[in-house]
């Protein structure tokens, strides 16, 4: 017999960012609004352990952030294979066009604006990632 | 406890409740970055602004932007940004535009002191 697939994919997301009220935040979003599992990390090293360790379907990745910032966890991730193929979201409150831009080329699936909106953050992550 | 997805009317006020619980947690925190640009907004018309502290009010300025909107605050996001890019320059601001960053920063605590508190 063939199983049916569940209506809702739960989703497991690491979110690094050192401030936290944004984790807090972004955790209670996709927690309460999608039902997703969230794992934090309040720094870039963290991020790393937690990422390996954890395997996350994505990551929303903080720009700004002291000691390893994002672009740099971010080719970090990129040089382990054990996280090399995650999915990674930058999260930047950075509006500017060039900004964005050079974020962009880094190579991670979106860049997404902070603030975001609590009650759509899933589905805009959804969308990026063609979960349906 | 953790949050579980829930559908409707009910789960919209759940949500909204525990945003604001969420905003009494982090408003002190939220206020002690007003209170950095309020300094920093009186020390740049006594012409007194270090590069520390510009710094500092920046850093400041650039958190508030990237919290508050995702409270609902969105002209907070709008203002801190504004903030941000006055503390952004090289140089300090030019104390002309004090009255500037003291009308914003007041505006910034006075938004920020009036959003609901959870019941």
């Amino acid at each position: 017999m063939v199983e049916k697939e569940p209506l809702v994919v739960a989703r497991k997301i690491l979110i690094i960012d050192d401030e936290e009220d944004i984790r807090e935040v972004t955790a209670l979003s996709l927690e309460s609004v999608a039902g997703w599992e969230v794992i934090k990390a309040g720094s870039g090293a963290q991020g790393l352990a937690r990422a390996a360790e954890h395997q996350p379907d994505a990551i929303l990745l903080d720009v700004m952030m002291p000691g390893m910032d994002g672009p740099t966890t971010f080719r970090e991730l990129r040089k382990n294979e054990a996280t090399a193929k995650i999915p990674v979201l930058l999260l930047t409150a950075k509006v500017q066009s060039t900004d964005q831009r050079r974020f962009a080329d880094l190579g991670v699936a979106a860049v997404l604006v902070k603030p975001f909106d609590p009650l759509t953050l899933s589905t805009q992550i959804s969308s990026v990632l063609g979960w349906s | 406890m953790k949050p579980t997805a829930q559908t409707g009317a009910d789960a919209d006020a759940a949500f909204a409740q525990a945003m604001d619980v969420l905003w009494a947690r982090f408003l002190p925190e939220i206020r002690e970055r007003v209170v950095v640009l309020e300094e920093a907004a009186r020390t740049t018309a006594a012409r007194k602004l270090t590069g520390k502290q510009r710094e500092a009010s920046q850093a400041a300025a650039h958190k508030l932007a990237g919290v508050l909107g995702t409270f609902g605050l969105t002209r907070g996001t709008v203002l801190a940004r504004e903030l941000e890019l006055a503390f952004a320059r090289a140089s300090p601001p030019h104390p002309d535009a004090s009255a500037r960053l003291a009308e914003a920063t007041a505006e910034l605590r006075a938004m920020i002191e009036s959003r609901k508190a959870p019941a």
